[in-house]
């Protein structure tokens, strides 16, 4: 191997230390090429060529395949264009309320003063605790008969008896959307926030100088600025949205009476309750196709006008 | 002469206790905000663990509690105390929930469960660091051809629905016969974690001077003794972020968990906790212990390293 690079010509070593980088790096990457083809690449493929077949675990002998007749029956069934509403206004409404909330924790985390350290180390707090706490905690806050939010209302005067929140159709999605939202808060404030820090000083010095006031400074200087941040906010925010299963399981299992059966509950519910896996893989890829194109004009629409 | 001083004085004066007004108005200002801010934050967290230390008797009562009159930690005694008993239909009338406190002999179920969250989380975190370093390395640090394309095919791993992967990964491990094992947990989570640990020592990695590594290889260091040398000990904040940020999402992890896992051989705190609340005559204060204890172990590394989790959140965004 050396006598041969030794004997050849010095055009000839430069392309091997190119050749000889490339095979390195592919040896680098090898690993993780291999898990994630394995973990990700690999099943959402298996995944769309289960589609394309009526595959139901009560009947796991005969498994015919049908081509598009899982879309079609899919996209054909009430129930599915209703989850696809619940799960846009579900999405809509979080991250309205997500981009809001943390703009304005960023705004207070963004002044000096004495404890903001700890303010910021606090925020923290929603986002390590896990879905399954969060939404217990939550299931609980709602609850009919004990919960703090009838207790608090009542306390304040706000309601003459206890309510079922999580019972009432009309309200459910929107109670699940608030415990969301909490969890989501501190992720997106960071963010908005580290975004607000890169804003150079001499902006607001110039603006201030020219006679701008607070609040012109906020919406000629400010807001502009954060078009990146708020754009990572709502694109992420919107991709955990559209997919969110662990609160609609753990506080109302979809009802009642399906009023918060979003997408991804359907998918669960056709896959493991219905045990139709071919139905089941037929709708993830929809949800799965829906997420990439929601990224996609999100990023291209408001991406230009934000 | 004096009266001109005079004027400036008792115009400075007017000047301080306006600023000094406004001073306070600020920070009565702020105060308010961040009360606000940390009653929204906290608030729910709070109310959690006051109802965890409440008897069943106090925590029904209308209007609540808000701070326990008699604090008890008999719901989380019995997660290690509880002897083995079984539930029959005698004792579960004795145990009535409505006056006592039903606590399910499963309580049990919690340590091993935090046994089984460890080893996967532990599991998963090494694997992330095996996979991720070299790759972050390559994809940072040589320039070779498919290097982009790699990037991308990564990140874009990162956008599918974990819940997309649900059918086929339980026909996989179901085939792999892997069904209420550990393995199929870190198997999979290593599709939910692997992304964006690559994402985080890319950017970091990128942020380190190429002169670096070029220098160790003019020094005879190979790619291997350069990565483990020279960068590796640069890039610890970003390993540490790595490790927390793997270490918290399988900790976490609640929907592969409920597909995969069916008994306490492999059941993780989150699926155990959530079992109790499935049960309506578990004690609301018992299903509140439950989840604070699922919520310690995350909650106290995310105050513990705030700065490294911070940085790593924001490794990538300000560039968009």
């Amino acid at each position: 191997m050396t006598e041969d690079r030794i004997g050849r010509s010095g055009f000839w070593f430069l392309a091997s230390g190119f050749r000889y980088d490339t095979r390195t790096a592919w040896l680098f990457l090898s690993p993780v090429m291999a898990v994630l083809g394995a973990v990700t690449v690999f099943p959402i493929l298996y995944s769309l060529y289960i589609s394309f077949f009526s595959l139901k675990l009560t009947r796991p002998q005969r498994v015919p395949f049908v081509g598009l007749d899982n879309y079609l029956q899919v996209v054909q069934d009430d129930v599915f264009w209703d989850a696809v509403a619940r799960t846009a206004l579900f999405t809509v409404v979080s991250v309205t309320a997500v981009a809001l909330i943390a703009l304005l924790i960023a705004l207070l985390l963004d002044q000096s003063f004495r404890g903001r350290r700890l303010l910021g180390a606090l925020l923290l707090v929603p986002w390590a605790i896990p879905s399954v706490a969060n939404g217990l905690m939550w299931k609980w806050i709602y609850d009919s008969h004990y919960g703090a939010l009838n207790g608090l209302l009542l306390q304040l005067g706000a309601i003459a008896h206890y309510l079922p929140w999580l019972g009432d159709p009309h309200k459910t999605l929107l109670l699940i959307a608030n415990a969301f939202v909490w969890k989501e808060v501190p992720l997106a404030a960071i963010l908005i926030l580290v975004t607000m820090k890169a804003i150079p000083a001499d902006l607001y010095r110039a603006a201030t100088v020219d006679g701008a006031n607070k609040l012109q400074r906020f919406l000629h200087i400010t807001l502009p600025s954060l078009r990146p941040g708020l754009m990572l906010v709502v694109v992420y925010v919107a991709m955990v949205a559209i997919r969110q299963f662990d609160l609609i399981f753990l506080l109302t299992e979809g009802g009642p009476a399906q009023a918060s059966q979003v997408m991804a509950w359907q998918i669960y519910v056709e896959t493991f309750r219905n045990l139709s896996f071919g139905t089941g893989a037929a709708l993830s890829y929809i949800l799965a196709l829906a997420t990439f194109a929601l990224a996609y004009f999100i990023i291209r629409t408001l991406g230009q006008r934000l | 002469m004096t009266v001109l001083t005079a004027t400036r004085d008792s115009r400075s004066a007017r000047y301080r206790t306006r600023s000094r007004l406004a001073g306070l108005g600020r920070a009565l200002g702020l105060f308010c905000a961040s009360a606000l801010m940390l009653a929204y934050v906290l608030g729910p967290v709070c109310w959690m663990v006051s109802s965890s230390l409440q008897s069943e008797a106090e925590i029904t009562s209308v209007p609540p509690h808000w701070i326990p009159d008699r604090p008890t930690a008999r719901n989380f005694l019995a997660i290690v105390e509880r002897p083995a008993e079984t539930v029959t239909y005698e004792t579960r009338a004795k145990a009535d929930p409505s006056s006592g406190g039903y606590i399910p002999s499963t309580a049990r179920n919690l340590l091993p469960a935090m046994g089984n969250s460890l080893i996967v989380a532990g599991a998963v975190v090494l694997l992330n660091l095996l996979v991720g370093i070299p790759a972050a390395y390559a994809l940072a640090m040589i320039r070779f051809r498919g290097r982009a394309s790699s990037v991308y095919l990564i990140l874009s791993t990162r956008v599918v629905p974990d819940i997309a992967l649900v059918v086929p990964f339980f026909l996989f491990i179901r085939k792999l016969g892997l069904l209420d094992s550990l393995g199929s947990l870190i198997l999979t989570y290593l599709a939910i974690t692997v992304p964006f640990s690559v994402f985080i020592l890319v950017s970091y990695f990128e942020g380190l001077p190429a002169e670096l590594d070029k220098a160790a290889r003019v020094d005879g260091c190979s790619r291997v003794q350069a990565l483990i040398h020279v960068f590796l000990p640069l890039a610890v904040p970003a390993l540490v972020a790595v490790v927390l940020f793997t270490f918290l999402a399988s900790w976490n992890e609640f929907l592969l968990a409920l597909m995969f896992t069916q008994t306490i051989a492999s059941q993780t705190v989150p699926i155990v906790v959530a079992s109790f609340a499935s049960d309506f005559t578990i004690s609301f204060s018992f299903i509140n212990a439950a989840a604070v204890i699922a919520v310690i172990p995350p909650v106290a590394l995310a105050l513990l390293f705030e700065r490294y989790i911070v940085a790593g959140l924001t490794a990538g965004a300000v560039k968009g």
